[in-house]
């Protein structure tokens, strides 16, 4: 076996672990907590964990081995330092590029171990920061911080329980802001196209809208036999501020990797749309039919992403007729479902508790309205990151069998006449 | 449009470096060895000065194939004229940026 298979094979087996561990985590921490925990109910949860991390254990292995497949010859040839330049190449603004080359190409001028590290993290730093307009970084860090020190005097004074949430959000959009004015020369508009744009923008406007109305009436939330809990905890408030702001960030100036592809776009607004609207039917039509108490929206999180993003991202793959179409296709759809999935949760938990249906999640009651919060953002993300995307790696990877067979298949005809 | 500012103490040095061989076209690594400078503070020093359009850029042409095309870089006429600019000027007080390190020596200016 040669260096480039060894490494892939390695790299491979470390991208299923990792794509692993929550799925592990997620065991040990029901089987911690079954009371008691005899051994069938211990294996019964293990199955089930093992069940929906197979998904994610398979797409960290499909999408290592697509990337190693064109990276990894070049890259098995290098040494640390060609690797540490090889990742900030890539992160490189589009009008950089030229420069990443350079700085390769000079690595090669640089002898013995130290004095390569040296040039390579040198490169690195330049990379991260190749030198903006210094006036204009210093005038986007102030307005950064006078924006943060807005928001704690507003929260502050007329949302106390919305603070982490306002500084975190309020920080990171200012530190993205800030950064995009140090990475790049000229700042153009970049946004991928008016309708996703506008999409994303509304769904995290119809978010932190929603998010600010559970704050301001619905603060805290009373457990039956347990103290009063807050409605968002910091670090939840963190988490959902995170999410917010990365949407906002890939609405306005998405990585250039992610740009190019018009159709994924659309395929991406649609899904985002069919899980949304799912979402709502489930919740109005179906739900009601059922027992009040004995059932909630989980069941949605299951099937919503089995049967939109599994067969979307393999409809957007075949269509654009690359794996990459069907990836760029599934990132747009779960960036767009997130805020507006949190949205329709927070207004149908509403509805919910004037109907006595108690939690959105799994219809468990009687509960303050405000435990929707952190259960719409926890179980949505956790749902997205580690069921939906996974889903939709595998469905791209379905949908672009045939092309990647045909491609193949030429190459293989090429291959002896060349 | 060609910008006369004063460029950062690290850009200034690998303009005065340049104008040395005016006509010659050096290589990246080159002002890194010589100035003692990181290759953080080089790039973006030379990213700054194409930007402004007082340094030139080429691909080498004649390449072994054993390795990549190097960049290279020689300063435009007005990058002349500001090497001359920042050579009649009395040396600038030592700056945080050289206590600290990133800018170890100034450079040789043979003839001046």
């Amino acid at each position: 076996m040669n260096r480039t298979r060894r490494l892939g094979l390695v790299g491979g087996l470390a991208a299923v672990a990792v794509a692993a561990t929550p799925f592990a985590c997620l065991w040990a921490d029901l089987a911690r907590d079954a009371e008691p925990p005899p051994t069938n109910v211990v294996v019964d949860i293990a199955i089930w964990t093992a069940v929906f991390g197979t998904p994610a254990m398979l797409a960290a292995w499909l999408l290592w081995r697509a990337w190693w497949r064109q990276a990894g010859p070049g890259l098995s040839g290098m040494d640390g330092p060609g690797w540490l330049l090889a990742v900030a190449r890539a992160a490189l603004p589009a009008d950089r590029r030229e420069w990443g080359a350079a700085m390769a190409a000079e690595l090669a001028q640089a002898e013995g171990g130290a004095p390569r590290w040296r040039f390579a993290a040198g490169c690195a730093r330049a990379a991260a920061f190749p030198g903006g307009n210094r006036a204009a970084v210093g005038v986007a860090v102030a307005l950064a911080v006078a924006a943060v020190a807005a928001a704690a005097l507003v929260t502050g004074a007329a949302l106390p329980a919305g603070r982490v949430f306002a500084l975190t959000f309020v920080g990171l959009l200012g530190g993205l802001a800030t950064l995009a004015v140090a990475r790049w020369r000229r700042l153009g508009w970049t946004a991928p196209g008016p309708a996703l744009t506008g999409l994303a923008l509304a769904g995290v406007a119809a978010c932190l809208g929603i998010t600010v109305y559970y704050l301001a009436e619905h603060p805290s939330y009373d457990r039956a036999g347990h103290a009063v809990a807050v409605s968002l905890p910091p670090v939840t408030a963190m988490v959902l501020a995170v999410a917010l702001a990365g949407c906002l960030g890939l609405a306005l100036r998405p990585p250039r990797w992610l740009r190019p592809d018009p159709k994924a776009r659309w395929f991406g607004i649609a899904m985002a749309v069919a899980l949304v609207g799912g979402f709502l039917l489930d919740a109005r039509l179906v739900q009601p039919d059922r027992d009040p108490g004995s059932h909630g929206m989980m069941g949605y999180l299951f099937n919503g992403p089995l049967l939109v993003i599994l067969p979307g991202s393999a409809l957007a793959a075949a269509v654009g007729r690359s794996l990459r179409a069907g990836l760029w296709a599934c990132a747009w759809a779960v960036a767009l479902a997130a805020p507006l999935l949190i949205t329709a949760w927070l207004a149908e938990a509403l509805h919910w508790d004037q109907v006595g249906r108690g939690a959105v999640l799994d219809g468990a009651g009687p509960m303050g309205v405000g435990a929707n919060l952190g259960d719409a953002v926890w179980w949505l993300l956790i749902f997205l990151a580690l069921w939906a995307i996974p889903l939709g790696v595998l469905g791209a990877a379905a949908g672009s069998w045939r092309a990647r067979r045909r491609r193949s298949r030429q190459q293989a005809r090429l291959a002896p006449t060349a | 449009m060609i910008s006369f500012r004063r460029p950062s103490e690290q850009a200034s040095a690998v303009v005065l470096a340049l104008v040395e061989e005016p006509a010659a076209w050096r290589y990246g690594y080159e002002p890194c060895q010589r100035l003692d400078l990181r290759a953080g503070s080089l790039y973006p020093a030379l990213m700054q000065l194409a930007d402004r359009g007082l340094l030139e850029t080429a691909w080498e042409s004649d390449v072994p194939a054993d390795r990549l095309p190097r960049h290279l870089y020689r300063l435009t006429g007005p990058g002349r004229v500001l090497a001359g600019r920042l050579a009649a000027e009395p040396p600038a007080r030592p700056t945080p940026a050289r206590a600290t390190g990133r800018l170890r020596r100034r450079p040789r200016l043979e003839g001046t």
